[in-house]
């Protein structure tokens, strides 16, 4: 190995540490709290951007040296349990996380309350198992119930005679969020089925995707195969451009009935203009600033950590106005 | 028979069209004449000039020997930084130029390390998708921006043709093919992509300025991809941030399924076309005959792995039968 390229190697390491420290936060201060938050999704998720914000604000209101960890791959639980790991490994104060799943994360959890780490559930939170006693509390919404709220509030906008067809849209098969907002809706459709016996019901699940193009692409494919089809129900936001695509095929508004979760400026957008009838929100700000606060009660005060349900706040267009001046500021 | 074998041997992408037609055919019929009607078709032929551009881009880059799986990110972060310009007030067509010139500039950055640092294009294209899906999040400060509302996108999306079948971006992307077409087939620069890809030493030996030749298929791949881009973020009306993802190996299965060598030096414009529409149409045929969610996935990849082996299978054979002729 010639001189050049040791130096070259020398100067490249030099670099990646200058980076690093560069892009790192101020170095932790003994007196101040860390807390780190883990969880599923990747950073261009718009909503999880707001729970970084009432995160990042929380942080700064209690002067903490805070820590949002992403995963490179939307969803992925093995990049999730590496990263709780990796923050554990630091010792911090508290983990804020999303238990996803109800057994990857034990062992992370286990080796948490050895430390003395406090641990709180935020988003998503386990169904059952050992993970439901490991962690002090959960912040977030419950999706079932949620789910169903979602269910029933557009099957009280089905017209009164006729067949019904629902499509719901499950944007994430396999993963507990999408799949328990998908339980919870057709438990709401299944309840308006059973109460109208005399009633021709058909309710459809489709893998949607997350992807805005290919949602609007593989719905419009399904009404195209059953234009009769009465409302699109969706575990996630991409339903706006669903919205757009019925617009651009000249439906008008409320001929097919659309409804959801979270908010996103598009979304508002689209209830202004009447097609998207209910918005089931969850409030991601407050599940990034509330756990923080938690965290700053239980290490000051003795006060433990306590469950909140963050959201199965209805929304509907009567509240768009209002909506899009919090969601631009990224506090919805 | 023969002669049929003889045909597909000279235009490889034939194939394709054989089953795409195969394939209308059994959709249409499971869908009781839905699949064909104005608003399907509207539907595939709305989303096909996104991924074909990304997918001719790719395929070039591909003939050229070279590899680019950062073109997703840029898919998100052109159209991302024409958005952002256009609301702080830059008039559309410059954005949009501006915007190009960012996907060139990545594009540009990807062959310069690749051919500087003699690194595989896969690994150089592999971390600039990461740091490009990392800086639309950052320009965007990860919420996604909202278009004005008057602004005018008619010339990419309005709709076009008998009953207004096409949106006007499939007269860019015909427009586009046709000149990538061209290129690759009827001109010198054409001739130089397909022996750098082929034949590496031996067009260097005679004179083909390969480095030039790759670093203009990486960046034309990349200013495909962000063109894609800013068609859809026009279409959706949705500049989001994660627009894009996974949209690479939808890109390089277009090109292979279209009779792109992963090798280099072989494969055609229209090849690449055929394999994006071939996708789409199983995965809209798919929803048309109403597939089980839980079983989606399997069968989409079932049915891309029987078009590429059917492909396979059919190349050999002509070739066998020609060699035997």
């Amino acid at each position: 190995m010639g001189t050049r390229s040791i130096a070259s190697q020398v100067l490249s390491g030099v670099g990646v540490a200058a980076l690093s420290f560069a892009l790192a936060g101020p170095a932790a201060a003994d007196d101040k709290l860390n807390i780190v938050y883990t969880h599923h999704s990747s950073a261009s998720n718009p909503f999880w951007q707001a729970v970084k914000k009432g995160f990042d604000d929380a942080c700064a209101k209690i002067q903490a040296n805070c820590q949002m960890i992403f995963t490179q791959t939307e969803g992925s639980i093995d990049q999730e349990v590496a990263n709780q790991q990796a923050a554990l490994a630091r010792k911090p104060d508290a983990l804020i996380t999303t238990l996803i799943d109800n057994n990857a994360f034990v062992a992370n959890l286990k080796d948490a309350k050895a430390k003395g780490v406090i641990v709180i559930a935020s988003n998503v939170d386990a169904t059952g198992g050992p993970e439901r006693e490991l962690r002090q509390a959960f912040v977030g919404q419950n999706f079932v119930p949620a789910g169903m709220t979602l269910g029933r509030r557009m099957a009280a906008l089905f017209p009164k005679e006729g067949p019904i067809r629902v499509l719901v849209g499950v944007n994430a098969p396999g993963q507990n969020w999408s799949e328990q907002r998908a339980k919870g809706i057709m438990s709401g459709l299944e309840e308006f089925k059973k109460a109208n016996p005399n009633r021709e019901v058909t309710i459809d699940r489709l893998d949607v995707s997350a992807d805005g193009a290919i949602v609007s692409d593989r719905v419009g494919a399904y009404l195209s195969a059953h234009p009769d089809t009465t409302a699109y129900i969706e575990t996630g936001l991409w339903h706006s451009n669903v919205a757009r695509m019925l617009k651009d095929r000249s439906i008008p508004p409320g001929k097919i009935l659309l409804g959801g979760f979270d908010l996103a400026p598009q979304v508002i957008e689209q209830m202004k203009s009447g097609y998207i009838q209910v918005e089931i929100d969850q409030q991601p700000y407050e599940q990034g600033f509330l756990p923080v606060m938690q965290v700053y009660l239980e290490k000051k005060v003795g006060l433990a950590p306590a469950d909140i349900d963050s959201g199965e706040a209805v929304f509907t267009p009567e509240q768009a106005d209002q909506l899009m001046g919090l969601a631009k500021q990224g506090l919805r | 028979m023969r002669n049929l074998f003889r045909i597909y041997l000279e235009k490889p992408e034939l194939a394709g069209v054989a089953l795409l037609v195969l394939l209308a055919a059994v959709f249409e019929a499971g869908s009781a004449g839905a699949f064909l009607s104005t608003d399907n078709l509207r539907g595939i032929l709305g989303l096909l000039p996104e991924v074909g551009l990304v997918s001719i881009g790719v395929t070039i880059l591909m003939i050229c020997g070279e590899f680019d799986l950062s073109v997703g990110s840029t898919f998100a972060l052109t159209p991302m930084a024409t958005s952002l310009l256009i609301i702080a007030g830059v008039p559309a067509l410059a954005a949009i130029v501006l915007g190009l010139l960012l996907a060139a500039a990545i594009g540009f950055a990807n062959g310069f390390i690749t051919l500087t640092f003699a690194i595989p294009s896969f690994i150089a294209t592999l971390g600039m998708l990461f740091i490009v899906r990392s800086l639309t999040v950052v320009v965007s400060g990860g919420f996604p921006p909202l278009l004005p509302d008057d602004l005018t996108t008619g010339e990419f999306t309005q709709f076009v043709g008998p009953g207004g079948l096409f949106r006007a971006s499939f007269i860019w992307f015909l427009a586009i093919t046709f000149a990538a077409s061209t290129l690759l087939a009827k001109s010198s620069v054409g001739n130089w992509i397909k022996a750098t890809g082929g034949h590496l030493e031996a067009a260097s030996a005679m004179g083909v300025p390969v480095r030039r030749v790759k670093l203009f298929c990486f960046m034309l791949c990349s200013v495909m991809a962000g063109f894609g881009g800013i068609i859809q973020v026009f279409r959706l009306h949705s500049p989001l941030p994660s627009i894009g993802d996974g949209l690479e190996l939808q890109a390089v299965a277009a090109a292979v399924i279209g009779g792109t060598a992963l090798s280099g030096g072989v494969g055609t414009v229209l090849g690449a076309v055929v394999g994006a529409l071939l996708i789409r149409v199983i995965d809209n045929g798919l929803v048309m005959t109403q597939v089980d969610a839980n079983w989606f996935k399997l069968a989409v990849g079932t049915l891309t792995i029987f078009a590429v082996v059917s492909n396979t299978w059919l190349r050999r054979t002509a070739r066998r039968i020609k060699v035997a002729g």
